[in-house]
């Protein structure tokens, strides 16, 4: 177990590295150059830049979290966020990318299963060419081309919407990975075994092969869930959802520095939940990385 | 000594991207009248004074470049950054590997997002270094792209130096500039390729969702802020006419790299 605290406490350590790097980019922004001909912003916009990030007082870094715990708004407007707020925002994304994430499990089981049926007939070019069309294409498009029916004419729930469109690209990404353990599983001596001793191919499947499998997609999770999560920026963007991706992409243009660095921190710290959940799964279904444990 | 035979695979992924890069420096820059006049799907409702064809080959070349240069650049500083760790070795090489992975871990989308409001800021200050919006996009997208390639490099360096035949010639006496020139670099040629292949499609579509967002400035027009600009489009009767090109070309483009990318890395794997 020790193994895993090391790994855990690894990925814990990159968020207060982001925290800084996030608050000193933004803080060394000419935003607070003493050149006033080079100033792009207002000198009250300036001073209220300055007040929120806490600069010239001592620990002014966090001012920031500060602020947040005491229910004050963060940011220089309206379109600040009070840390209630950022909360409900990020259970919203969060949500969305649950879903996409049982979706995507489920694309690629279907994918890596009808790859493996395809595997020798005419039809391995579709599962060929599929990876490439859904790697090509950026979560907005087919978000861009469901929007009317969302946004304009309401016929279909944007949440779901979402979900659905940022799930594909994963999806085939964890079906690549699937479908090629499962070539290399099934070649395997104890496939042919239970074959032979009779087992349906079925149940050799499902019972062996399937189980032998799951590491290879647990590895991948991890950088499955940052794109889940990354995805929705655009999928929140396109279809109007108020959540967290949404925030951030009108803080980057609205140039809210403070909620800039706030909302990059929390998306740190949630990558680092998830690299958690991700070892605890590993650790309970892989009996290798409970040997592997010293 | 002969190399190894190409695929067939990677040359056809090499020809569909030299085609299109082509196609879009035919039809953008050299001759920009023809589409203008012979395109099937009508003007840009955004800009009536273009037509969607010139807008899509005119973002089309400017991906491509952006795309390129980012993929090379982020590719040669995973190199040298590799290299650095293998030459520094033990404790050294441990502590880089682990900023490196600490780098991959970063989501590039929203740390493209970072680095573009921080150095349009200084852009707009005069400070950027005489980088414009491309240049800006170009050293971003190879800032959150390098952490991979290194990976691969240094897994792969640390393999070829395991073979028996680097062994004999290092214990014929042969320095580290030698072995890297004449044993090491020779094989790894192909893998940067196939590296580099595969860091194009990735910063090509990073750059396009920052630019869908509205936050890089780029000008001409990306394929990405073409679309972030033009999206609205849908909503009316046949809008998609607008939406359709850009994206056939961006599958185009990963699909060519793609294609190229995976079989030299095949190659490489059985080599």
């Amino acid at each position: 177990m020790s193994r895993v605290l090391v790994r855990l406490g690894r990925q814990v350590m990159l968020v207060p590295v982001v925290a800084l790097a996030s608050y000193f980019l933004m803080a060394a922004l000419p935003l607070t150059t003493d050149d006033d001909a080079k100033r792009q912003v207002a000198p009250e916009v300036l001073a209220s830049y300055r007040r929120d990030l806490g600069l010239g007082e001592p620990l002014g870094f966090l001012r920031p979290w500060q602020k947040l715990w005491r229910g004050e708004r963060l940011g220089t407007s309206a379109q600040g966020v009070t840390g209630d707020e950022l909360a409900w925002k990020l259970s919203g994304s969060v949500g969305v990318g649950l879903v996409a994430l049982g979706l995507a499990l489920g694309w690629a089981l279907a994918y890596a299963l009808v790859r493996a049926r395809w595997r020798r007939s005419r039809l391995s070019l579709v599962t060929e060419l599929l990876p490439a069309a859904a790697f090509g294409t950026p979560v907005f498009i087919p978000a861009l081309l469901l929007a009317p029916e969302v946004v304009e004419r309401g016929h279909l729930l944007p949440e779901a919407c979402a979900a659905l469109v940022i799930s594909v690209w994963p999806g085939i990404f964890l079906g690549t990975l699937v479908a090629d353990a499962l070539d290399t599983e099934l070649t395997r001596d104890y496939v042919r075994t239970a074959l032979g001793k009779g087992l349906s191919r079925g149940a050799v499947l499902w019972r062996h092969v399937l189980p032998n499998v799951w590491p290879a997609l647990l590895d991948a999770v991890g950088p499955v869930a940052t794109a889940l999560l990354a995805g929705s920026f655009a999928a929140e963007r396109v279809f109007g959802l108020p959540y967290f991706g949404q925030l951030y992409v009108l803080a980057v243009l609205q140039k809210q520095v403070a909620v800039v660095v706030v909302a990059t921190t929390v998306f740190a710290s949630l990558l680092v939940v998830v690299g958690l959940a991700v070892e605890l799964v590993r650790v309970a279904v892989d009996p290798r990385a409970r040997e592997a444990t010293p | 000594m002969k190399g190894p035979r190409v695929p067939r695979r990677a040359w056809v992924g090499l020809l569909l991207l030299g085609a299109l890069g082509l196609t879009s420096w035919l039809a953008g820059r050299v001759f920009p009248d023809v589409l203008a006049h012979t395109c099937p799907l009508g003007a840009d409702p955004s800009q009536p004074d273009h037509t969607v064809c010139e807008r899509a080959f005119g973002g089309l070349w400017v991906s491509l470049v952006i795309g390129l240069a980012a993929g090379g650049l982020a590719t040669a500083v995973g190199l040298g950054v590799a290299m650095a760790a293998r030459a520094a070795g033990g404790f050294v090489e441990h502590q880089i590997l682990r900023a490196v992975d600490a780098f991959f871990a970063l989501p590039d989308v929203l740390v493209v997002m970072v680095l573009q409001l921080a150095g349009q800021s200084l852009l707009d200050a005069g400070g950027a270094g005489g980088l414009g919006p491309s240049g800006l996009m170009v050293v971003s997208l190879a800032l959150v792209g390098w952490a991979g390639p290194a990976r691969m490099f240094r897994n792969r360096l640390a393999t070829l130096e395991g073979q028996e035949f680097v062994a004999a010639s290092r214990a014929l006496g042969a320095g580290r500039w030698h072995l890297l020139r004449l044993h090491l670099w020779p094989a790894l040629r192909p893998f940067v390729l196939a590296v580099f292949l595969s860091r194009l499609p990735t910063a090509i579509l990073t750059e396009s969702t920052v630019s869908f967002f509205g936050i890089a400035r780029m000008e001409p027009m990306s394929l990405g802020r073409y679309l972030g600009t033009s999206y609205a489009a849908l909503i009316y009767e046949g809008g998609a006419r607008v939406v359709l090109p850009a994206w056939g070309l961006l599958v185009l483009i990963v699909l060519a790299a793609s294609l190229s990318a995976q079989a030299l890395g095949v190659q490489n794997r059985r080599a």
